[in-house]
């Protein structure tokens, strides 16, 4: 499943939502501001406490708005 | 009048004294938008999390009186933002940090440490130099806070030891705050 980790007021993070959703593709939201669970993760994921982040593995990762880094790291 | 007698306000707008933080070392920041290239938001949570164990608190200060950014990146599209809100280091209530409505804090501050010059040697100076002559001179002049990120260090009697401004990296700090974590 690709998760999207988020903060709230991240326009950027909404941008990718919509993105997603634009091409059809399923993710879970996971907003590190409320869940200190998916804080961590994403602090383990990325080393950092920046949004938005995707991943389809847990593994490999898009920081920010890309498109082109988003289509690649999703096969779109 | 000791920095102990400040009273602040908390993101949500709960009064919070500068008392509680009675025999820590304090790093106290304006800060800017977290949302755009403010690498020094990085730097300063890296700093919390390698010296909080020791008895550093950092007491970030949102403010929006200068251009959001840093001035050399203004042109840099920096499509996220950055997680602040307490879980990595304190960040208050947004609010004025230089002239008459200054925060009461940031005026004692600026008593307490005046401005003593750039670090040119820094990335940033020339182009914030160059901004400040061009857009904001009056802002040159004086103590008052020049831009985000200027930094006062405080020792663990509340004592404002030594103020960095935004051409010193968070990172550089790492010594001196050291020395007062004793």
């Amino acid at each position: 499943m690709v998760k999207v980790y988020s903060i709230n007021n991240c326009p950027w993070c909404d941008k990718v939502k919509k993105y997603l959703k634009s091409k059809h593709v399923e993710f879970e939201e996971h907003n590190i501001e409320e869940n200190d669970a998916d804080r961590d993760a994403c602090y383990a994921l990325t080393g950092d406490l920046v949004v938005p982040i995707t991943t389809a593995n847990d593994k490999d990762y898009v920081l920010s708005f890309d498109k082109a880094k988003l289509d690649a790291l999703l096969g779109l | 009048m000791s920095i102990y007698d400040f009273e602040v306000k908390t993101s949500k707008g709960e009064p919070k004294s500068l008392a509680d933080y009675k025999g820590k070392v304090m790093l106290i920041v304006n800060t800017a938008s977290n949302c755009g290239f403010t690498p020094q938001f990085k730097e300063l949570q890296d700093l919390y999390i390698k010296y909080k164990d020791q008895g550093l608190e950092i007491l970030g200060f949102p403010c929006n009186q200068f251009a959001e950014q840093d001035p050399g990146t203004n042109s840099e599209v920096q499509e996220f933002c950055r997680l602040n809100y307490g879980v990595t280091f304190q960040i208050f209530a947004k609010g004025d940090v230089r002239g008459e409505t200054a925060q009461p804090l940031f005026k004692y501050l600026v008593e307490q440490q005046g401005f003593q010059g750039f670090d040119e040697s820094h990335p940033i100076a020339a182009k914030l130099i160059g901004a400040l002559q061009e857009h904001f001179p009056e802002i040159l002049a004086g103590d008052g806070i020049k831009w985000n990120f200027t930094k006062f260090l405080v020792d663990r009697e509340g004592k404002v030891v030594a103020r960095f401004e935004p051409t010193t990296s968070p990172a550089d700090l790492a010594q001196d705050i050291e020395k007062l974590l004793g």
